[in-house]
C-alpha cells in the first residue's frame, strides 16, 4: 500500500518544469567568471562550478553551468567574450 | 611625518585599503583558483573583481588581459623575458630605472640578446615628442623584436610620448612594453590607445594599493612565453603551463591581500580622477620649484618637466646629507640614485645623486611651504 506521506500535493510550483543544467569546461577559474558575467549580460543565468577531474584529460578545471535550452546563446556569447567552446556535458 | 615619498611608495593609504586588507586577512582564508569550496570561491571572486577594475582602468580588452605578479619589477621581468628569443635586438630609453635596464643587460650579457639606448632628452627644455621618434627610428635594426620604456620617469617628471611609441612599434612590427610605474595613477594609461603589448604596473604607488602585488596588463594578442612555472590550479595532469592568460603567467599562489587591497586603492583614485590628481600634483610641484629656486646653490634637475617629482641636489652637500637632515626635520624624501644610474647620468646629477622629493594626493601646499623651508634651513646653514 503506498504511503500516504510520498504524495506530495500537486501545485503549480511543482508542475512547473525545471531547467536542466549543461557545464561546459573553461580554462580556468578566471575564465569561468568572465564567462558568467558575459553570459549574465546575455541574460543567463550561469554558476561558476569545479569540473569532475577524471571528467577531463588535463586534471583540475573548472566550468560554467547553464540552462541547457540556452547553449546556442552560450557559445555565441563565449566566442565573443574570447574563451574556447570545449563542449558541454549535462 | 610629512611623506614626499610616493614614487617609492604611496603614503599615507586610503583608510578602506587597510580596512579590506585587514579583512581578508581575519575572515577569508581562501586561496583564489584553489578548490570550489566558499572561502576559496570568494578568494577568486575578489581576484577576479580586482582584474576586471584593472582592465577598465587600463584599457584591456578583458579581465583575462591581466596579469597579477609580484610587483611591477616582477612583471617587467616577465615581459622581457617572455618576449625576446636568441638573436634578437632591444631598444630602451636613457631614462630606464634598473627594473628595466638590468633584465635587459642581464639577457645581453648572457649573450641571447643585443640591445640600444635611445636619447629621450629629458634634460633639454626644447625635447620633443618628434625627436625622440626619430632617435628611435635611428636605432631600428632588422632583428629589432623589442622596445621597452619607462612612461614616466622616477627620477624626474618628463613623459615619454607612450601613444606615438606604440604607433611606431606597431608600424615596424616591434613588440612594445612599457614601464608605467610611476605614471599609473597620476596619467592616462591605456593598453589600447597606447598600442602596448604589455603595460607593467605596481599596486603600491599611484593605485595607491599595499606592496605586493602588481600587473602585466597584456595587449589584446599579445602572447609570450612562461619565465614562471608552477601551480596553477588548473590542469593540474599537464607537465606545461594552462596555454590561456592569465593563469598561463600565473604560477603559485596569489597576493590575495595586496590584490583586494588594490581594488580599493583603485576606487579612491577613481573617486578623486587622475586629472584631479595630476593638476594637483603638478601646483605642488611648481610651488616647489619656485621655492627651490629662490635658494642659492639648490640646482633642480628637467625642472621644466612639471609633474609628481621634482629631483634635486645643494651644492657643497651630499645628497643622503642632505635627505638624513630632512628626515631629522621629518620629512621623508629618498637621496642617491634612486636604482636609475643610467637616468641620473642622462640628467647630468653630481657623483654623491640627488634628493627626490615625489608627491602623492594627499600632500599638501602647506607641507610644501615646510619642505622648502626646511631645505632653506639647511642650506643657510652649510
Amino acid at each position: 500500500m503506498p504511503n500516504p506521506a510520498n504524495r506530495a500535493p500537486k501545485t503549480a510550483a511543482a508542475n512547473r518544469t525545471e531547467p536542466r543544467y549543461c557545464v561546459a569546461p573553461v580554462g580556468s577559474v578566471s575564465q569561468a567568471m568572465h564567462a558568467r558575467d558575459a553570459l549574465a549580460r546575455e541574460g543567463v543565468p550561469a554558476t561558476v562550478v569545479r569540473n569532475d577531474p577524471a571528467a577531463t584529460r588535463h586534471g583540475c578545471a573548472y566550468a560554467i553551468s547553464y540552462p541547457c535550452e540556452r547553449e546556442r546563446t552560450v557559445r555565441a556569447a563565449l566566442r565573443s567574450a574570447g574563451i574556447r567552446w570545449r563542449g558541454s556535458a549535462r | 611625518m610629512i611623506w614626499f615619498d610616493n614614487a617609492a611608495t604611496s603614503f599615507p593609504k586610503p583608510p578602506e585599503v587597510a580596512e579590506r586588507v585587514a579583512g581578508c586577512l581575519t575572515r577569508c582564508g581562501g586561496n583564489a583558483g584553489r578548490g570550489a569550496y566558499r572561502s576559496a570561491m570568494a578568494a577568486a571572486e575578489a581576484v577576479y573583481d580586482c582584474r576586471a577594475a584593472v582592465a577598465d582602468f587600463f584599457g584591456a580588452a578583458s579581465p583575462l588581459r591581466v596579469v597579477f605578479t609580484a610587483g611591477a619589477t616582477a612583471a617587467l621581468n616577465l615581459a622581457i623575458k617572455g618576449s625576446v628569443r636568441k638573436g634578437d635586438h632591444v631598444l630602451i630609453s636613457d631614462l630606464e630605472h634598473n627594473a628595466v635596464f638590468r633584465p635587459v643587460y642581464a639577457l645581453a650579457r648572457s649573450g641571447a640578446i643585443t640591445y640600444d639606448v635611445f636619447p629621450t632628452y629629458a634634460a633639454d627644455r626644447a625635447a620633443t615628442a618628434a625627436r625622440v621618434l626619430r632617435g628611435i627610428e635611428e636605432r631600428i635594426r632588422p632583428n629589432t623584436r623589442l622596445l621597452v620604456c619607462t612612461h614616466a620617469s622616477n627620477i624626474c617628471s618628463a613623459v615619454l610620448p607612450a601613444r606615438e611609441i606604440g604607433m611606431l612599434c606597431r608600424r615596424h612590427r616591434i613588440r612594445f612594453i612599457l614601464d608605467a610605474a610611476q605614471s599609473a595613477g597620476h596619467l592616462e594609461v591605456n593598453v589600447g590607445r597606447f598600442h602596448a603589448d604589455a603595460v607593467c604596473v605596481p599596486a603600491h604607488k599611484g593605485l595607491l594599493g599595499p606592496q605586493g602585488a602588481g600587473m602585466m596588463i597584456l595587449g589584446d594578442k599579445t602572447e609570450m612565453n612562461t619565465v614562471i612555472e608552477g601551480g596553477s590550479g588548473v590542469r593540474s595532469l599537464d607537465p606545461e603551463m594552462p596555454p590561456d592568460p592569465p593563469e598561463r603567467y600565473e604560477a603559485g599562489t596569489l597576493p590575495l591581500p595586496a590584490i583586494v587591497g588594490l581594488r580599493e586603492g583603485l576606487r579612491a583614485v577613481e573617486a578623486v580622477g587622475i586629472d584631479t590628481i595630476r593638476a594637483h600634483e603638478k601646483a605642488l610641484f611648481r610651488r616647489l620649484r619656485e621655492r627651490l629656486g629662490e635658494l642659492s646653490g639648490v640646482q633642480m634637475s628637467a625642472p621644466h618637466a612639471e609633474g609628481s617629482v621634482l629631483l634635486f641636489h645643494a651644492d657643497g652637500i651630499p645628497s643622503e646629507r642632505l635627505a638624513a637632515e630632512l628626515d631629522e626635520r621629518g620629512f621623508c624624501v629618498r637621496a642617491g640614485f634612486h636604482c636609475a644610474a643610467m637616468a641620473h647620468k642622462t640628467l647630468g646629477t653630481p657623483e654623491s645623486g640627488a634628493v627626490r622629493v615625489s608627491f602623492g594626493w594627499k600632500n599638501t601646499e602647506e607641507e610644501t611651504d615646510l619642505l622648502a623651508n626646511a631645505v632653506g634651513e639647511i642650506v643657510s646653514a652649510r
